[in-house]
């Protein structure tokens, strides 16, 4: 067993993002544990903690059952040779919170990425290429219609938001900081469930909020979520090159175009901090060869 | 394909616990036998590719390429390949290569393990090397374990009893109790399977490939010709630890190299006669038919209601046949041969893994007599 200071080390670095409540994707109660886990059976579970990671570890107890809810819990998993003891997020299932299992009802192509890197002119494209696979699913948006707009917004009042947020209507929602307005951003349920009817793929596009919250409704099996990165070796290229599409293509104002900017560096960190809910970062220097790339991955899956 | 490969020879020693032979009195039993089925001498192998996964583990003994050479007279060029319970199939891919390139004309290819000179416990431990060493070992995770928490899933999203789970066991010690290389040829019932100890719920003792000591070898020629040519040599991978997968109950690696395989054969599905499949543990089994294609996602077992084309696991597969880990992706090979020169059917299909799919290599032997 690799149980040198080093390695446990390594591994204790992970332990805080493992320190989150989840769901038991399935589990098992191996009999006869390998050298250095003592005799006694165990439990071990994957989990799906709620911000979309999996997991494996060790559960607390043997009477659980797929899609129950688990809360972590620091255990002394054992101790080596040398007397080092080890402890580990183990997982404790919690009475009666036998959640609904996610059934898989299809996939969702989510778009991710920071401002003015491409996102809603490649779902545009995609969605007009592949049209009879693939839809574009409608924002919902609080925030006031501008004259830069296109038709990608569905506007809305937010006490209305509000309430299809508390009937449960929407599949995702998020608020997206701006120093100006309280804005939220989000996608109805029916919207999406309308184009699996219809047996094409969803297109959303997302920004971290929005992806998480889509996560925790369908299940990350069930997003084929794509980061898209600007082209620049360093994250200071990147926001450079961001900076000059977002003034070349005219639709903010400066001020507008700062607190993009500012949200921007939040996006590119969050790619590298939450690696685990993109199946593929892509970068988008060459338009077409991203929706090449896209539209294939759409048709492998329509395929099936 | 690059050039027409074709098996020239064929050997292995039986499986089962050896205890009084060691790595290299394996080897040699299967070199010997595979020559002697060949119409070459051991002067024409002009290099030799081992496999093998827990050398270092079980017998404190690496460096088995320079080992095997020293049993041919010439010591021919020799180094090892390594890719857990893949590794097997691995070598032939690898020496498929050697020959397209020209680099070699007539390459031996071993496949050993020795797994009973240490407990069960270690050797357990030692598989885990085959998954992510710093994600799933420090849980306490086992193979068996892995493959528990995937029937677990499988019985939950397609409704996959237990009592049809033990057909799979069933069938293949039935039929291994007609191949004298099998570890195990004794018939055992449906009912026994999940009455024998549990390993790891829902998964029992039966379910389970044993451990195993044995050998394998095929020769493989460009310049020799046989009526056994290879026609498909693909391999594909996946991450190793199940955690990080959108699915745990397919395995993605098993699509990607059939998909190419058929496609470098330039066959179908239908054509395929026989089928050796990696059936480590007896849900696997169930799911490499889906993942071939020949069957729909949660109706594999399907195909161990009924005997239909293609013939699967008519060896005894892995279960019943036993596990030397590096000699079964070679073994399969030797197998499909007698298979296909019994039937004189056209093609047959060696299917094997490492670890929970995580290496995927596919073979397609056409019969050309």
């Amino acid at each position: 067993m690799p149980d040198t200071p080093s390695t446990i080390h390594r591994a204790q670095k992970n332990i805080r993002k493992k320190m989150q409540e989840g769901t038991v994707i399935s589990f098992t109660t191996i009999v006869h544990p390998p050298k250095g886990f003592g005799k006694e059976p165990r439990t071990v579970g994957i989990i799906e903690l709620d911000d979309g990671m999996k997991t494996i570890g060790q559960l607390t107890s043997s009477k659980v059952s797929i899609g129950q809810r688990v809360t972590p819990r620091m255990r002394l998993m054992r101790v080596n040779e040398q007397g080092l003891r080890t402890y580990d997020v183990c997982f404790e299932p919690m009475e009666g919170e036998l959640v609904q299992e996610k059934e898989f009802t299809g996939y969702i192509i989510a778009l991710t990425g920071p401002s003015g890197v491409g996102k809603t002119t490649i779902s545009k494209i995609l969605t007009t290429k592949v049209g009879d696979y693939a839809a574009k699913v409608p924002i919902l948006t609080t925030r006031e219609p501008s004259d830069q707009d296109e038709d990608e917004y569905e506007y809305i009042d937010p006490k209305k938001f509000e309430i299809l947020k508390k009937q449960g209507r929407l599949a995702s929602c998020s608020r997206i900081p701006s120093s100006t307005q309280s804005r939220w951003y989000g996608y109805r349920k029916s919207d999406i469930e309308a184009i699996w009817e219809e047996h094409k793929v969803p297109v959303v596009i997302t920004e971290m909020g929005l992806l998480q919250d889509l996560v925790r409704t369908y299940s990350r099996r069930s997003i084929l979520s794509f980061g898209l990165l600007p082209p620049g070796k360093s994250k200071r290229l990147m926001l450079s090159c961001l900076l000059h599409r977002l003034r070349t293509r005219g639709r903010d104002t400066d001020a507008s175009i700062d607190e993009r900017m500012k949200n921007a560096e939040r996006d590119l960190d969050f790619f590298e901090q939450k690696k685990h809910l993109f199946d593929d970062l892509i970068v988008n220097d060459d338009l077409d060869s991203v929706v090449g790339l896209l539209k294939g991955r759409i048709m492998a899956e329509v395929r099936t | 394909m690059n050039q027409d490969v074709f098996i020239v020879g064929t050997g292995q020693t039986p499986f089962g616990e050896h205890w009084d032979k060691s790595l290299k009195d394996l080897m040699g039993e299967a070199v010997t036998s595979a020559i002697d089925n060949s119409d070459l001498t051991a002067l024409d192998i002009d290099f030799i590719i081992v496999s093998n996964m827990l050398g270092e583990r079980t017998n404190d003994q690496a460096h088995l390429g320079a080992m095997a050479s020293a049993l041919l007279p010439h010591r021919p060029p020799a180094l090892r390949t390594e890719a857990a319970c893949a590794s097997g199939s691995v070598a032939v891919h690898t020496a498929i290569s050697l020959l397209e390139s020209g680099r070699a004309e007539n390459v031996l290819v071993i496949g050993v393990e020795k797994m009973t000179d240490v407990s069960s416990e270690e050797i357990s431990l030692s598989l885990m090397g085959a998954a992510d060493a710093e994600k799933d070992i420090p849980t306490g995770l086992t193979f068996p374990g892995i493959f528990g928490l995937i029937t677990n899933r499988y019985m939950h999203e397609y409704g996959l009893t237990r009592e049809k789970l033990n057909k799979v066991s069933a069938k293949h010690h039935a039929n291994a109790a007609k191949n004298p290389n099998a570890q195990f040829r004794n018939a055992i019932p449906e009912e026994k399977i999940s009455q024998s100890p549990s390993i790891a719920d829902p998964l029992c003792l039966l379910d389970c490939s044993p451990i195993s000591d044995g050998a394998s070898a095929v020769i493989l020629s460009s310049t020799n010709e046989s009526p056994i040519k290879i026609k498909a040599s693909q391999v594909s991978t996946d991450t190793l630890s199940i955690a990080e997968r959108p699915s745990i109950t397919s395995f993605p690696a098993t699509r990607d190299a059939m998909d190419r395989a058929l496609d470098e054969a330039e066959i179908t599905r239908d054509d395929i006669a026989h089928l050796e499949t990696h059936d480590c543990f007896s849900i696997a089994a169930v799911i490499n038919l889906e993942d071939l294609g020949f069957a729909a996602p949660g109706r594999g077992i399907r195909l161990y209601e009924s005997d239909s084309k293609p013939s699967v696991n008519a060896s005894g597969g892995l279960k019943a046949c036993g596990h030397p880990v590096g000699a079964t992706g070679i073994k399969q090979i030797v197998d499909l041969i007698k298979q296909l020169k019994s039937s004189n059917e056209k093609y047959a299909l060696a299917h094997n893994f490492g670890g929970a799919g995580a290496t995927c290599c596919i073979h397609i032997l056409e019969n050309v007599s």
